[in-house]
């Protein structure tokens, strides 16, 4: 059997995880292509609207990743984005979305080994869980 | 077409016979909702009325018109094709005479002189309804005051009377009468009990307390109404939420969308609300019911103006009181037709 | 009840008559029994009106939120709070609103009197802590604490925490208390039960957004549902649509959420929307020691942060 190849959406902040993956590519460090990139001007700007849409378009993983705290461009956009990313991660647990689906993480732009090792583990964890088959919205069921 | 009798102790007996030529509902109790299920081995016959109304039999919160290929390459693509329903026969049991006489009202509504809604009609035509007679109307029931009542005859194909032994059953319609002649169970019934039958109703129509007048909303001008104050005591405390319309047995309106999924897209319809700023929002940013009052006013001016304006009198609600029930904040219909009317 | 009916039309008529307001909001009785009314009162005469029974299933702070008008508000725990909420919100100020605190002993759960009863019920009476319903042919008294809404029972601010005048003297708060008991005890149960418990919870919902129109922390101009460019969620009663709704509505009351229970009142299929909220509130109390609407002085959670906020969960 073909093993499971996931979809897996990440939200990359402009100024630090973005370059990290910019990095991690112009370094030839391999890590496996299962990662779509979506740059966001900074973890402060996601919305878990963003979240949640990507699991009901079909993701099966979401990963966030923005500056380490105290390195924020916009100096405290990720320190407000981890409260909200705390509780958000919290309330899609508590109503059932595996574990291994959603993964945070803080790379700066000079962690490009940091982005590939991360990587590799989210697409492992993500590859865990499975197809996201509870929230994920193929044809609309209706009568 | 006579009318027939059925010991209740045979009511399981009588609906197996028909599950062979329907799909029959009837009413349940599932927690505290009551709500009409198809396989129940028990008939529910002591409810008022069901939570919601049984309008989704014919017109279904969200349905299918179309479905499309959206794969560029397909010889049909983005073709809109007719989703092929030949809608299953039915027959519902124990609905109230109240829901039956919205079906009529909508009847109207989904046919006007250019167009017919087949979805609507295809699934009427289906089915078949006997109705059962309301014997202890709500306090919230104000069916009397709006042409119906508690054993109304519109819209049904058969009107049930529980004679609390027995069943009695009228048949309407060349529909009704042929449901009729599948089921088993059923005797002629004598002059005397369809004499107790018509007590039976006359007892039920006495027992309807509230009432409304609608008499001069006619002689008022749309403008008067439209413009009177008491729109403003309304708004103040409504929510604009969605649930009088979704309740309601004669909100029919509906918003249709496309929803594509990899390659195949759908046509829906789905229910909506004249409450929501939504609803009338246009494409260029313009909103001709910008704000709640005009929102709120647009629900009871269509029931108890437009609609009887345009269709020789007859008002758009069938006082079956579930919006009165289920108002989050207590508009009350009666007060606020009460305010039209003064 | 009859001591704060009468005092709290009392002090709307003084604070009408004297002209420190332009209306008061509270409660009338409802046309419908073990349900009441929102009420604006503008007069002193139309302050006879208002009643205090134990129907006020509505949260009477949603009515506030960009008024222009001096008004006061008949408020007990939960709606002093989200009062206190709009202030620090910026949705009203502070000299703006006159809080006539009332100290609550719960609100009657009227899905719970129905479980009891199983019949339309056409009259309800309150007496002596008692409720006594009648319907056609029945008569029931039952102890009003035995049908309090569930928020209610576990609620720790009973008095409301801003007023600028009690009608009564204030009641004892219920002590020792875990509000989050069985909350704790779901999320010791596997991930799938949990899902699976959440689908069927959120079943019967029919997407009137009444929980949403009955919060006072829903006051966005335009709601995520209501945003079509981009679409966020589709409108039909897909469970994914309706799933997505249920999770975002919950989240944008994260940390303001004060548990008054408004949106599971207004629910008419009585869906136990709380659920939602609810794992949010216990996560921000346990997180970031806040409970919401309790000080116009305090910033609410999510606009502040601390450096050393716990973030084990990111890598």
């Amino acid at each position: 059997m073909e093993e499971f190849q996931p979809k897996i959406i990440a939200f990359l902040c402009n100024w630090c995880s973005y370059g990290a993956a910019d990095l991690a590519g112009v370094s030839r460090m391999p890590y496996p292509p299962n990662i779509r990139v979506i740059r966001i001007p900074c973890t402060g700007r996601m919305s878990p609207k963003f979240i949640l849409e990507a699991f009901r378009r079909g993701a099966d993983g979401v990963w966030v990743s923005g500056c380490h705290p105290g390195d924020c461009h916009y100096l405290a956009g990720n320190y407000y984005a981890r409260r909200k990313f705390a509780l958000f991660n919290d309330l899609l647990s508590f109503v059932g979305l595996e574990p291994g689906r959603l993964h945070f993480s803080w790379i700066s732009s000079a962690e490009g080994a940091k982005f590939a090792r991360v990587a590799t583990e989210v697409i492992k964890a993500v590859k865990a869980a499975g197809p996201n088959k509870r929230f994920a919205k193929d044809r609309v069921k209706v009568a | 077409m006579a009318d027939m009798i059925l010991k209740k102790s045979a009511l399981a007996d009588f609906i197996k016979s028909l599950s062979g030529s329907y799909k029959v509902f009837t009413p349940s109790r599932e927690g505290q909702e009551v709500k009409f299920a198809s396989n129940q081995g028990k008939v529910l016959l002591d409810f008022q009325n069901t939570l919601l109304s049984p309008k989704d039999f014919f017109f279904p919160q969200s349905e299918r018109m179309f479905e499309y290929s959206t794969d560029p390459a397909a010889a049909d693509a983005f073709i809109l094709k007719d989703i092929a329903t030949e809608p299953e026969p039915r027959l519902v049991f124990g609905i109230r005479p109240c829901d039956a006489r919205a079906f009529v009202i909508l009847d109207r509504i989904f046919k006007n002189d250019q167009y017919t809604d087949s979805y609507w009609f295809a699934r009427r035509e289906a089915t078949t309804l006997i109705g059962l007679g309301c014997q202890n109307p709500c306090p919230t029931c104000f069916c009397l005051s709006v042409g119906g009542g508690p054993f109304s005859e519109e819209g049904l194909d058969v009107l049930a009377c529980d004679l609390g032994e027995t069943l009695l059953f009228k048949p309407l319609t060349e529909k009704g009468q042929q449901a009729l002649d599948k089921a088993e169970g059923l005797a002629e019934a004598d002059d005397k009990t369809s004499q107790e039958a018509a007590r039976i109703k006359e007892q039920a129509e006495a027992a309807i307390s509230s009432r409304i007048s609608t008499d001069k909303i006619d002689e008022k001008t749309v403008m008067e109404l439209y413009e009177a104050p008491h729109w403003e005591v309304v708004q103040e405390r409504c929510l604009n939420c969605g649930v009088c319309t979704f309740v309601c047995p004669t909100c029919h309106c509906f918003d249709i969308q496309d929803e594509v999924a990899g390659k195949v897209g759908d046509r829906i319809r789905n229910w909506d609300t004249c409450m929501s700023w939504l609803f009338t929002q246009h494409g260029s940013g313009h909103n001709p019911r910008a704000d709640k009052t005009s929102r709120v006013r647009q629900r009871f001016m269509h029931k108890f103006k437009y609609i009887p304006m345009k269709r020789g009198g007859d008002i758009g609600c069938v006082g079956c009181g579930r919006c009165i029930m289920l108002c989050p904040v207590n508009i009350d219909v009666r007060d606020v037709v009460r305010d039209m009317n003064a | 009840m009859e001591e704060r009916t009468k005092k709290i039309r009392e002090i709307a008529k003084r604070l009408l008559s004297e002209g420190r307001v332009d209306v008061v909001l509270g409660y009338r009785a409802g046309t419908v029994p073990l349900k009441n009314a929102p009420y604006f009162a503008r007069t002193p005469e139309e302050a006879e009106n208002f009643i205090w029974d134990s129907h006020g299933r509505i949260n009477l702070a949603n009515f506030l939120p960009q008024r222009q008008d001096r008004v006061a508000v008949v408020a007990k725990g939960c709606d002093a709070r989200n009062i206190v909420n709009h202030i620090v919100e910026n949705q009203i100020k502070r000299d703006q609103v006159y809080i006539i605190g009332v100290p609550c002993q719960g609100m009657i759960d009227p899905g719970l009197v129905y479980e009891r009863e199983g019949r339309l019920i056409e009259e309800a009476i309150e007496a002596d802590g008692r409720l006594i319903v009648k319907g056609q042919g029945f008569e029931t008294t039952m102890e009003r604490t035995e049908v309090l809404r569930q928020n209610c029972r576990s609620c720790a601010y009973r008095n409301p925490p801003l007023y600028d005048e009690l009608v009564t003297d204030p009641v004892p708060e219920q002590e020792g208390l875990d509000p989050y008991e069985d909350i704790k005890e779901f999320l010791t149960r596997p991930n799938s039960e949990r899902f699976d418990y959440f689908e069927k919870l959120i079943e019967p919902c029919i997407r009137c957004y009444a929980c949403r129109d009955a919060c006072p922390l829903c006051y966005c101009a335009v709601c995520f549902v209501d945003e079509h460019m981009p679409q966020w969620l589709g409108k039909s009663i897909d469970p994914r649509d309706k799933m997505t709704f249920h999770i975002l509505r919950a989240f944008h009351c994260a940390g303001r959420c004060t548990d008054c229970g408004a949106c599971e009142a207004a629910c008419p299929m009585n869906i136990k929307v709380r659920q939602f909220t609810r794992r949010l509130e216990m996560d921000v109390k346990e997180l970031y020691g806040y409970e919401a609407g309790l000080s116009p002085d305090i910033q609410p959670p999510l606009t502040v942060y601390r450096p050393d906020d716990p973030q084990d969960f990111i890598k």
